[in-house]
């Protein structure tokens, strides 16, 4: 049998990585942000094209899933209505956490063009947003890269803080 | 004491108008050059009190009185053949003679031709549902109501159909002010935290050229930047202005179009 | 964890608690095959649906109370957000009404860069239709491929107006710019491709077994029902009903393209699937008849109304009347005679119609927006009943309604 010397600290071939559970916990968030399926107006259109052929979401390991539970990313893509405003709330409520919210295009912004009695004026008003993305309606390009932001951001807070509710305000 | 404004009419106006403007008027022709229509007329003026009746941008119109909606569009449809309901509504004519206008756009696919019914109700007249003859009426009429308040007599859902239930006010109306009253601007709010969450969450941003001058975390002013979040209620310092091109402009080159690439191919 | 707010607890959805076995299930407002924000309140027997009460209202923003508040020009890039998997069509409706009104004759290079784009975004809309209604009924393939094809066509549109979604593409009284160097080269090595295409989508469709049992029978809309709802488009044609307003009714130029208008008598899912074919592969037709056209046309873009159209942007820049002019028509608006109109236009999904009532101001004091797609939501309401629930994804996938159009 053959016999191996290995020198743990020197050679490149540990099998040891050393790190801290904040890097690993966010390193694997990071990179499987799995969104809900929240294509309101417009931007939905887009959201979808960003995940079909030649965008090609998977890559950054965002998987489009069609129930809250399995869900840890709310793109709102569109205008939000106060008719609607309830329902994106009770969705809200019922992911779990950890989780985040991108708000794509002007509209959910800060309702954008629609500055009439049926929207509201910006999704943060009654959910908490992470990042605002500007745009009427924003590319694909632009939601890929607004993912990519959010991963730096995800990156570095601490793996424990997402658990603290987050602010409306 | 302060000047009296009419609320009947709160829509936003052109700022401008001129006294002098006589506006022009689209052409309207007589029915009788129109074999067809003058043929459809003849047919509902046997039967019904017609009150006018013109050709105007190759459609029929035809005024007819509120409480005879139901057989008129009946006459149409089982006699002369008008078998699609394209498009119903109402005008409001609220704050001019307190009256709201009712329209049936009508087409017929024999005759290639469209049609415009229109009748005239007091505001808290009703109507007749045509949504027995016509099935599409059905969502038309409620939507009618929804945004009007017009009440259709005979109709099987009468419901509000575009905003909520628990929703006041008809907004298309033109006493509804296009933002919204206080119970559209709140109506999200109250419903999802209650009316004790209005101060903490605070009123909407209606004006989208909002900036506030001490927020330094959300807007910065050029010529007095200062950190990020810093408290700017006691004054600011200036920061005087720089510009990079005032020796000259060093890293911008003149585009030279015999180096550049172009790039033909959209698939590459 | 979760804040504190009124909502009440989520399984208030179902209803348990009734004797006669009658079970009520709510379809969203989010659901993922919903095609937008329809909620659907659906009475069942076991797996059968009794009576669907469709529930729109979601993505209402009330278009109608903005336009009565604008000028005219400032309200054709609203109507980009009214079906917008095909915006062109809706500017273009909202052009033409507007131009009828002021009696507006556009010029012939207008014309066929109007009938272009119109057909684009009948093949986009189309493509967009065949990818999620297959996406639906769980054809992941023809999914992709559809998207792969419609990406080519965005690509085109922003060659022209430089946005992909929302084209603002088209002005009243002609068009803002002319088709850049390439456009043509380019949508012809696409139509090209096209009949390929589509044999690729019906080869994975047409006889696929699951395909069939989806779509075969379900959803049979009869003549007197269509024509009694308002159906208008692919619904209407499905249904035996031979309806094209390009036909019937001809604008712009398409009394002087030949195309055929595809109709079925079978008025089910499959027969509406195969007229969105049928129809992609005329619309290829009419886009080549238009690019022949489009060589023997003037220079022209733009109808020549200094009362209500400015002037080129070459004499605003260099005559001082026609900046005013310009001046004025931005800030005060154009005012259109008083009047009213209703055009009735062949948009992808059906009949978008325009009613203006102008009063002689620089608003419209009434503007009521037809779209197809409300009727054929509406029709859900009778069409549901008798059907079993996973022939609700499938019906509501070939009736193409988009939300941006029923709500407004």
């Amino acid at each position: 049998m053959a016999q191996h010397q290995v020198n743990y600290l020197k050679d490149g071939g540990l099998p040891v990585a050393l790190t801290t559970i904040d890097k690993v916990v966010n390193w694997g968030r990071s990179n499987s942000l799995w969104a809900l399926t929240y294509g309101l107006a417009c931007c939905g259109i887009e959201m979808m094209a960003s995940g079909a052929s030649r965008y090609d979401f998977d890559r950054f390991g965002t998987i489009f899933r069609a129930s809250p539970r399995q869900a840890e990313l709310m793109v709102v893509a569109g205008t939000l209505t106060k008719k609607h405003a309830e329902f994106i709330r009770r969705l809200y409520d019922q992911m779990t956490e950890p989780k985040w919210v991108i708000s794509m295009g002007s509209c959910a912004n800060t309702g954008g063009m629609f500055n009439t009695y049926a929207t509201v004026q910006g999704v943060d008003r009654v959910i908490p947003v992470d990042l605002y993305l500007p745009g009427c309606a924003p590319r694909p390009e632009t939601l890929q890269y607004a993912v990519l932001l959010l991963q730096q951001k995800i990156r570095r807070e601490s793996a424990s803080r997402a658990q603290k509710p987050k602010r409306l305000m | 004491m302060r000047a009296y404004t009419p609320k009947d009419d709160v829509q936003k106006k052109p700022y401008y108008t001129d006294r002098y403007w006589v506006a022009p008027q689209v052409a309207k022709s007589d029915v009788s050059a129109d074999a067809v229509f003058a043929a459809d007329l003849e047919a509902i003026k046997a039967k019904f009190e017609v009150l006018d009746a013109y050709i105007q941008v190759k459609q029929m119109v035809v005024v007819i009185n509120a409480v005879d909606n139901f057989s008129v569009i009946e006459l149409l449809k089982n006699e002369l053949e008008y078998n699609q309901l394209s498009e119903m509504s109402a005008i409001d004519w609220l704050a001019d003679e307190g009256k709201f206008e009712i329209f049936y756009q009508m087409l017929s696919m024999s005759k290639r031709k469209r049609l415009r019914i229109k009748c005239k109700i007091d505001e808290k007249e009703s109507l007749s549902s045509v949504s027995s003859l016509f099935r599409s009426a059905d969502w038309s009429e409620r939507e009618m109501y929804d945004m009007f308040g017009v009440v259709v007599n005979n109709h099987p859902f009468m419901k509000r159909i575009l905003m909520p239930d628990d929703w006041e006010g008809f907004p298309l109306r033109k006493t509804y002010p296009l933002q919204g009253d206080e119970f559209a601007q709140w109506y999200e709010v109250d419903k999802i935290f209650g009316k004790e969450a209005r101060e903490i969450i605070g009123p909407e941003n209606r004006d989208p050229a909002r900036v506030d001058r001490y927020d330094t975390e959300r807007f910065s002013r050029l010529g007095h930047e200062v950190p990020r979040g810093a408290d700017i209620s006691q004054g600011e310092p200036d920061t005087p202005l720089v510009y990079q091109e005032e020796g000259g402009v060093f890293l911008i080159q003149k585009f030279d179009a015999e180096k550049s690439v172009v790039i033909s191919d959209r698939d590459r | 964890m979760q804040q504190a707010n009124r909502l009440r607890p989520f399984f208030e959805n179902i209803t348990f608690d009734r004797d006669d076995n009658e079970l009520i299930l709510n379809f969203g407002p989010q659901h993922p095959s919903a095609h937008g924000q329809l909620r659907l309140m659906l009475h069942l027997q076991q797996e059968q649906i009794t009576k669907a009460h469709p529930d729109i209202g979601y993505l209402h923003r009330g278009m109608e109370k903005m336009a009565e508040n604008m000028i005219y020009n400032e309200f054709m890039p609203t109507t980009d957000r009214m079906d917008y998997i095909a915006s062109s069509s809706n500017n273009y409706g909202f052009a033409l009404a507007v131009e009828e009104l002021i009696g507006l004759d556009v010029p012939r290079r207008a014309k066929v860069i109007r009938m272009m784009l119109l057909e684009t975004n009948r093949l986009m809309s189309h493509l967009f239709w065949l990818a999620t209604t297959a996406l639906d009924i769980g054809a992941m393939t023809v999914f992709l491929f559809a998207f792969r094809e419609r990406e080519y066509l965005m690509d085109l549109i922003e060659d022209y107006c430089g946005a992909r979604l929302t084209h603002a593409a088209i002005r009243i009284g002609g068009v803002p710019l002319d088709l850049p160097d390439n456009f043509i080269a380019d949508l012809r090595k696409f139509l090209d491709k096209l009949p390929e295409n589509i044999k690729d989508y019906e080869d994975l469709l047409d006889t696929n077994r699951i395909w069939l049992m989806r779509m075969e029978n379900v959803g049979v809309i009869s003549k007197e029902m269509a024509l009694s709802w308002g159906c208008s488009g692919v619904m209407l044609r499905a249904s035996g009903v031979e309806w094209d307003i390009r036909k019937e009714e001809p604008y712009e130029l398409y009394d002087e393209v030949e195309f055929n208008v595809p109709v079925s008598d079978k008025g089910d899912n499959y027969a509406r699937y195969k007229l969105y074919m049928a129809e992609m592969r005329e619309s290829a037709k009419i886009l080549y008849q238009a690019i022949d056209m489009y060589e023997g046309t003037g220079l022209e873009l733009m109808a020549h109304a200094p009362q209500y159209i400015s002037a080129p942007k070459i004499d605003i820049m260099t005559q001082n009347y026609s900046l005013m002019q310009h001046f004025v028509l931005v800030t005060q608006g154009m005012r259109p005679p008083v009047g009213e109109v209703y055009v009735a236009t062949e948009s992808p999904k059906g009949e978008l119609g325009y009613y203006i009532n102008s009063q002689g101001g620089a608003y419209p004091y009434r503007l009521k927006l037809r779209a197809p797609s409300f009727w054929h939501t509406g029709i859900l309401t009778d069409l549901l009943p008798g059907h079993y629930i996973p022939d609700v994804v499938s019906i509501i996938g070939t009736t193409n309604i988009v939300f941006g159009e029923v709500d407004r």
